[in-house]
């Protein structure tokens, strides 16, 4: 099979999962024993009022035709109108994902970059200190709250050093560049605003790291598991006996075939960075889809649930085809079929 | 080298990195820090948000007013009507729009202003419609009478403090610029509903000037405010959603006002030098223990006094609720108008005196239903404590919020601790939630807390909607006065406490006082020392 048909075989059979996903969500989230209208109305209101606000979201008719009337509206293009803003959720989306895939990007990148340079450092001086440094590390990083962990830093850098800016994804004097893709390092730099993208920057310290603690220390983990494994193969003993460079040894023959694994538990971290952001959003005031989403589940605003669960398996599903089109890349022998 | 380049690349990015941002906040401009997560927008004919209805404070103006801190809500004040009447039969009220008022267009609030505000309430029929609608369900009844003068006719008479608590809301009572609103007009949208979701078209002493979602929003001072010019020029309201991020922001001195702190930070910055804490002095908010009549030993008027006397109010107010709360045992809040001040004390002697009359002298099993988080279980578990000394062993139930309004609308409870809050400033709320039931069954007119207790005693409904509709402030007072000794002598519900607004600020903030409805916080008077 061709890459091209195993691609287009992938992302039909990722519709399906993103339906699948739509329509569990959908029904969970009509069986709950809570009622959306009594929860925007408040206890008070008249009996008729709640009648006629439930006819208005079609919660009166049975779920299967809420259902389908929902499926038709999707297959239109439209994902609703959001129950608590009155605004259409796609429109919600389009204005609050951006900020949460710019954080989970940068968040993966620090991941990926310091996972990998730790997860070497480690394999390659096993058993010393820099190993058991790494370890400890990532220990603390994979047991670490991230609630706790983000407080601290901002106790640390915001509030006793004065570093790094306490939230928010610019300061409150500072007017946003013009959204173009609603990701603030881009606009800033398509505004050609250096000095904007250099405070934005700051402001994605704290997030960012808080956000990364976790990758890192699953992707160290892994890239030192798979490393050590790598390290005692033949053809690396083959490549230092040639007389090569431990750096080109190490860099060149061991990590790229070690990286088969470190590319899947990427993956993972960056969807997790993407759906598990809430806390983070919530501590630095970022305007994310975690928080939207958050909202959305507390005032059972269902439209708003279903769009945005739907938008984080994509995204999900998204970045597992994109792991395993990095497979071919990495090992020639993984064949599509 | 490459080794050398990249620390050096390193060490300029985190240079850059960590160089202090922030500058002082300017002495004209107020910061608050505010989680933004439950503002949805500033559509005053949907608005019915807490923190939504604080901005349409700032921006719009209503026919009456309620101003001022404590006593905010004990008369009412006028607003765009510099007086009104109401007919003989209580029906017809007719306001005198005070003249030279300008809206933020420069236009002139007039009569056909206030009309065209209530009347576009009722066109767009948003979930707050219900508190004009109860009164005056068509658009009819609204109607100009000159330049000047406006006309409303109620279906039923009201009393004046319910009237104004229902045109004084602070979203649906709001007057709007009809010539603004047409100029955004679509064909679509008729009522520039969308637009006036995100700007104002209002006469309040600040206005909208820009509105960055979960993140800030910005207010600028009106100078042609027909009460005078606001203090600050500009008013930052920014989105901190974290209590410890805005406490650590309002130390650093990064922003003025942190509105979301819990009550364990306000004990602690109450010793810090230059912060002042600013509360309001109670709140139409209330935790409250219902007991249904229905159960057996609680159907006994004896056994409800005792479990009233048993508790230990002020372990509660003072301890678990660190301050954050006025002790209150009346349906109608402190600060309201007619609230009756009955307070009493644990006085355990009595109560086991009351039970032994019962003949439950050996006490009884019961089971206290509340919500899963705090500070419900903490009250709770206080209250099984304090039941114990009079031989009442509790069984308490946690679950969540949703589930325990189940069971209390089923009435299969026997103790259950609630939260509740008024909608609007008025006692009628208050009376027909806890006092007004007719019969016992499901075809019930009211099906509120009252009925969910089954506590139906004849003729106690008739003095709630005679006291709805009493036009006389002096009786009215007396009859909600009445209504709360009888209920508080006999009814279902053991009041606890109002819980209170806390909030913080820099010491630099003068002038701002915190009504018992929070939203109706008024920041024209506020200012900033040097």
């Amino acid at each position: 099979m061709s890459m091209v048909t195993y691609i287009v075989r992938r992302l039909l059979w990722l519709l399906f999962v993103v339906f699948g996903v739509m329509t569990l969500v959908f029904f969970i989230s009509r069986v709950i024993p809570a009622d959306p209208v009594a929860a925007m109305l408040g206890g008070h209101a008249p009996a008729d009022l709640v009648e006629e606000m439930r006819a208005k979201w079609g919660l009166d008719k049975p779920v299967i035709e809420q259902y389908l009337a929902y499926v038709w509206q999707l297959l239109h293009g439209d994902f609703g109108v959001s129950m608590a803003s009155g605004r259409h959720v796609l429109q919600d989306l389009v204005e609050y994902f951006p900020a949460t895939l710019e954080l989970a990007t940068v968040g993966a990148l620090i991941s990926v970059v310091g996972g990998i340079v730790l997860g070497v450092v480690s394999a390659v001086r096993r058993g010393k200190l820099a190993d058991h440094v790494a370890r400890v590390a990532a220990l603390t990083g994979i047991s670490m709250p991230v609630f706790w962990l983000a407080l601290l830093m901002m106790l640390l850098f915001y509030f006793i050093l004065g570093w790094l800016p306490g939230g928010g994804r610019l300061p409150y004097y500072m007017d946003p560049p013009t959204r173009i893709t609603g990701m603030i390092l881009i606009d800033s730099l398509i505004a050609r605003r250096l000095d904007m993208f250099t405070i934005a920057l700051k402001h994605f310290v704290m997030p960012a790291l808080t956000l990364s603690f976790f990758g890192v220390a699953a992707i160290s983990r892994v890239t030192r598991a798979s490393m050590l494994d790598v390290l005692g193969e033949d053809y690396v003993r083959t490549a230092r006996s040639k007389g090569l460079v431990e750096n080109r040894v190490v860099l060149r023959h061991a990590l790229k075939n070690a990286m088969l694994p470190v590319v899947t538990i990427a993956g993972i971290v960056y969807g997790r960075l993407l759906e598990g952001g809430v806390i983070v959003e919530t501590i630095f005031a970022w305007p994310g889809l975690g928080r939207y989403a958050t909202n959305a589940f507390l005032a059972l605003d269902f439209p708003a649930v279903v769009g945005s669960t739907m938008v984080i398996a994509l995204f999900y599903s998204l970045m597992n085809l994109v792991v395993d089109i990095l497979y071919a890349f990495l090992d020639p022998r993984v064949r599509y079929d | 080298m490459k080794l050398r380049m990249l620390l050096a690349v390193l060490l300029v990015v985190s240079v850059v990195v960590v160089m202090p941002v922030l500058g002082q906040i300017p002495a004209d401009t107020l910061v608050i820090g505010m989680n933004h997560d439950p503002i949805i927008d500033f559509a005053p004919e949907r608005v019915y948000e807490l923190e939504d209805m604080f901005i349409l404070e700032q921006v719009y103006d209503q026919l009456v007013n309620f101003t001022g801190g404590e006593d905010a809500f004990k008369e009412v004040k006028p607003g765009l009507a510099e007086s009104w009447e109401v007919s003989e039969d209580g029906l017809t009220w007719t306001f005198h729009v005070r003249q030279g008022v300008r809206f933020h267009s420069g236009n002139e609030v007039n009569a056909d202003a206030v009309v065209f505000s209530f009347q576009r309430a009722l066109d767009r029929h948003q979930a707050p419609i219900w508190i004009m609608e109860q009164f005056v369900p068509t658009k009819d009844m609204i109607q100009r009478v000159d330049d000047y003068t406006v006309s409303i006719t109620t279906k039923a008479p009201i009393g004046e403090m319910l009237f104004a608590a229902a045109f004084g809301y602070q979203g649906i009572g709001c007057v709007l610029d009809p010539a603004v609103i047409q100029e955004h007009a679509t064909g679509d949208d008729p009522l520039a509903a969308k637009w006036v979701a995100e700007h104002d078209a209002g006469s309040g002493p600040f206005t909208i000037a820009e509105w960055v979602k979960r993140d800030r929003i910005v207010l600028t001072a009106f100078d042609d405010y027909w009460q005078g010019a606001p203090q600050l020029r500009r008013i930052i309201i920014k989105d901190l959603p974290e209590p410890t991020a805005q406490k650590l922001a309002l130390e650093r001195g990064d922003i003025d006002v942190a509105w979301n702190l819990l009550p364990e930070m306000i004990v602690e910055l109450r010793s810090k030098e230059g912060i002042r804490v600013v509360e309001s002095s109670s709140s139409f908010s209330y935790h409250y223990l219902a007991m249904n009549f229905g159960c057996e030993p609680l159907s006994h008027i004896e056994v409800r006094q005792a479990i009233r006397w048993a508790l230990d109010y002020n372990a509660i107010t003072d301890g678990i609720m660190a301050g954050s709360a006025v002790k209150n045992q009346s349906i109608v809040p402190v600060g309201m108008f007619s609230h009756l001040d009955l307070s009493y004390a644990q006085n355990l002697d009595k109560a086991r005196e009351l039970m032994a009359k019962a003949g439950y002298a050996g006490g009884f099993d019961v089971e206290l239903i509340t919500r899963t988080d705090q500070p419900f279980t903490d009250i709770a578990a206080q209250i099984q404590q304090d039941l114990k000394k009079i031989n009442i062993r509790v069984k308490i139930t946690t679950m969540v919020w949703a589930e325990v309004l189940k069971v209390f609308r089923a009435r299969t409870h026997q103790l259950l601790l609630a939260r509740g809050s008024l909608d609007y400033a008025d006692p009628s709320g208050a009376a027909t939630m806890m006092a007004h039931c007719r019969v016992l069954g499901d075809d019930a007119e009211v099906k509120q807390m009252a009925w969910r207790c089954m506590y139906c005693p004849s003729g106690l409904a008739d003095w709630v909607e005679e006291a709805a509709a009493e036009q006389d402030p002096r009786r009215r007072e007396v009859l909600y006065k009445a209504i709360q000794a009888l209920v508080l002598e006999e009814g279902p519900f053991v009041m606890l406490h109002n819980t209170l607004t806390q909030v913080a600020t820099r010491e630099t903030v003068v002038g701002l006082e915190i009504p018992a409805m929070w939203p109706y916080t008024e920041l024209r008077g506020v200012s900033k020392t040097q």
